[in-house]
């Protein structure tokens, strides 16, 4: 369904990205893993559109991504809850979730998808009015996990759902994570933690700055001895 | 016994103000001091039963307009004489302190009674009396001969423009330096279209739209080369545009165009009329002496609006205001307003979302535009003349002023701080100056022997020159002690006092179980 080809993205005079290729198929989770600088949030920041690859293809379902400005990959069914969250901090977190719907044209089923964010997260229907800003960090996961799921993408890319989170809530986020999957969701998942990323994911890609090293299934990449030493530190 | 101090406070700077103004003014100000001072005190209180609220603000309105009419008095008896001014009649005094006592008495318990009753009903009767009193005014104003209409109607101007700014700097976040360009443009084109300058007289009902027209064109073409632009380098780029315009009316007074085609073809024959002129020599704007006379709008009851009468004026500008805020509302409900809100939080975020940056601050440009077009066909038309220097830097920045003081973001707030502000410019400092002049003549002047000093004394008490003084002074004491501005829009002042509004960290039972699913 997502389709990388042999990109490579610049930051001025940087190459971040050297010949990405990866593929993502429908109903899937891929895991991206990889230390500091590896260029996994990069590769989601190029699918989005934030950042241009100077060669190479972003094709989803035979739609030319890397032509296109981020507004309109986000129509297209693209959602992305970015590194470091990037919630709207003085709007009310119901305001958030109407943002995520922002580009639906049929809203007969706006009600259900609400009721349906706040099943998976529900302290976030606690939170209702309370200004994005003002959440905890959990929370503002939750929220812009929750915001990306109100635009009902074809694909959800996940940028370190994890990042600071406390132990029990990263557990949480990875339970929805999967169950998200199983509701029929594809997902992208940058992460971290790649002991729990492995955990969930069916195939997995490792990247060591800007070039893909490793892409196997998540459950050989678990017991590849390389893979367990550098990322998962099993001495 | 706060609520007290508040009607002291209240009483005291009303019975001041009649120190300035005298004659009649105490029965406005009376009035004007009750609707404040009842409309604070109410929302200070607990909601419960209407007459039980007025029983107990009853006191403190009593006392405000015993005050207010004390100091009233003192000012008919003594201060009338001691700056030299004739004293009031009789029939003045008595009537115009029994109004002002029982205005500040009867405002004060309404509008705080008012508070006791649902939020639904109580808005309603607000608005109501709201609407009772902007309609009466300006023939109060008449009966008393106060003549504030025609300074109030410069505040609604600045409304206008206040409001359509709001759209710019307050929704969608793009700080924009330059805004009195936009009421230039549309003062100029009502001139242009409707004076004998240029011999076209459209009719006004139709030069306002087409000078809100013009006006839009040119916020979007101005909107155009900022749209990479962020920050402070947005508003260096409207800042020069705002510089531009008023410089390009002044010089628009000689164009030759020739026709570029002719100019190159024709030398080559040898003829020596080497060019076909378009135009020459022709004076578009009349440089710095401006545009004048200028059609006046008329209506078929009324007949032609004259400068001797404000009241019509006054209507109209209303009726534009109401309009202005209708449409200001919708458009800030409406999808549109919604992305503006999330460009000015984090345009990534918003671009993630699917929203169109580029579309949607165009669209903020051009409609913050428009309305400032309405402001300048109505000035020029109500001026019945336009100079170039109307439309400087100074006030672009006192229309941002009165965005920021009386609250970024937020409808009632942008129209409280233009009539305050602009009435606080153009009623309040002219009349402290005629009072100190006056009350300087008579007392501390003919005291002084060295004639240099007595006129140095007598040259430097214009409050009037120190009017831009006196406003940087109000922004940066506001800015300390209140930069949400008077009526707060909630979001920004959520993110000026956080404290308000505590980060909820403790788990309650619900929570608990979402953690462990």
């Amino acid at each position: 369904m997502l389709e990388l080809k042999d990109v490579h993205t610049y930051y001025g005079n940087i190459h971040a990205l050297k010949g990405i290729s990866l593929t993502v198929n429908d109903g899937e989770i891929v895991t991206l893993i990889g230390s500091n600088g590896a260029g996994k949030s990069t590769t989601l920041r190029t699918i989005q559109g934030l950042n241009k690859p100077r060669s190479g293809s972003v094709v989803l379902d035979s739609m030319e991504l890397h032509k296109l400005p981020a507004h309109e990959i986000a129509a297209l069914g693209v959602a992305q809850s970015p590194e470091g969250r990037m919630i709207f901090p003085r709007m009310t977190v119901m305001e958030n979730l109407e943002m995520g719907a922002y580009m639906r044209k049929d809203l007969t089923t706006f009600k259900d998808d609400l009721e349906h964010v706040f099943s998976l997260f529900p302290r976030l229907k606690e939170r209702i009015t309370q200004k994005g800003g003002t959440l905890s960090g959990g929370e503002q996961q939750m929220l812009a996990m929750g915001r990306a799921l109100m635009a009902k993408p074809k694909i959800l890319l996940l940028d370190e759902p994890s990042m600071g989170l406390a132990p029990l809530l990263v557990e949480l986020i990875f339970d929805i994570i999967k169950k998200l999957n199983e509701e029929g969701t594809t997902i992208l998942l940058v992460e971290q933690n790649a002991l729990m990323a492995l955990s969930i994911a069916h195939r997995g890609y490792v990247l060591q700055t800007g070039e893909i090293i490793l892409s196997d299934s998540a459950k050989n990449l678990k017991n590849d001895e390389m893979v367990q030493k550098s990322y998962l530190g099993v001495e | 016994m706060k609520i007290m101090r508040s009607g002291i406070t209240f009483g005291i700077l009303a019975g001041l103000l009649t120190f300035l103004f005298g004659g009649w003014s105490v029965a406005i100000i009376g009035s004007l001091m009750g609707v404040g001072l009842g409309m604070g005190l109410g929302n200070g209180l607990e909601r419960k039963d209407p007459l039980k609220i007025a029983k107990d603000v009853a006191p403190t309105a009593l006392v405000a307009g015993a005050i207010l009419t004390l100091l009233s008095l003192y000012q008919n008896g003594f201060v009338q004489d001691a700056i030299g001014k004739q004293p009031a009649q009789l029939n003045v005094v008595i009537f115009g302190n029994l109004f002002g006592f029982l205005g500040a008495v009867i405002f004060t318990t309404l509008l705080a009674g008012l508070h006791g009753l649902p939020e639904k009903e109580e808005l309603k009767w607000k608005m109501i009396l709201l609407a009772l009193l902007v309609v009466a005014f300006p023939f109060i104003d008449k009966l008393t001969a106060l003549r504030w209409t025609a300074q109030i109607i410069f505040a609604l101007i600045f409304v206008i423009l206040g409001l359509g700014l709001n759209i710019v700097v307050g929704y969608a976040g793009l700080l924009d330096l330059g805004y009195a360009a936009f009421f230039a443009i549309g003062a100029y084109t009502t001139g242009m279209l409707s004076s004998p300058v240029h011999g076209i007289h459209i009719n006004f009902w139709i030069v306002i739209w087409i000078a809100a027209g013009m006006a839009a064109i040119w916020g979007f073409m101005l909107g155009a080369p900022t749209l990479p632009l962020r920050g402070d380098y947005l508003a260096i780029v409207t800042l020069g545009f705002g510089e531009i315009v008023p410089v390009l009316f002044r010089n628009l007074i000689d164009i030759t165009i020739k026709e570029p085609l002719t100019c190159w073809i024709l030398p080559m024959f040898r003829i020596k009329t080497s060019c076909i002129i378009l135009v020459e020599h022709y004076d578009l704007t009349l440089g710095e002496k401006g545009i004048s006379p200028i059609g006046r709008p008329s209506l078929p009851l009324i007949g032609e609006f004259e400068s001797s009468n404000p009241i019509t004026w006054y209507f109209l500008i209303i009726a534009i205001i109401l309009l202005s805020v209708f449409v200001i509302r919708r458009l800030r409900d409406s999808r549109l307003g919604r992305s503006w809100m999330a460009i000015r939080e984090d345009e990534l975020a918003a671009a993630q979302m699917g929203i169109d940056p580029v579309k949607t601050k165009l669209a903020a440009f051009a409609l913050g535009a428009t309305f400032s077009g309405f402001a300048g066909a109505f000035y020029a038309a109500y001026i019945s003349g336009i100079f170039p220097s109307v439309f400087e830097f100074s006030t672009s920045i006192i229309i941002l002023c009165v965005v920021i003081l009386g609250g970024i973001g937020n409808i009632n707030g942008v129209i409280v701080g233009g009539l305050v502000l602009m009435m606080a410019d153009r009623l309040f400092l002219p009349a402290l100056k005629d009072f100190l002049a006056s009350l300087l003549t008579h007392t501390v002047l003919p005291s002084i022997s060295n004639p240099v000093v007595q006129l140095a004394v007598k040259d430097n008490t214009n409050p009037i020159l120190y009017r831009f003084l006196l406003f940087g002074l109000t922004l940066v004491i506001m800015m300390a002690v209140r930069p949400e501005g008077m009526i707060p829009n909630a979001q920004v002042r959520a993110e000026l006092h956080p404290d308000d509004e505590p980060v909820i960290e403790a788990e309650t039972p619900m929570t608990k179980k979402a953690i462990k699913g």
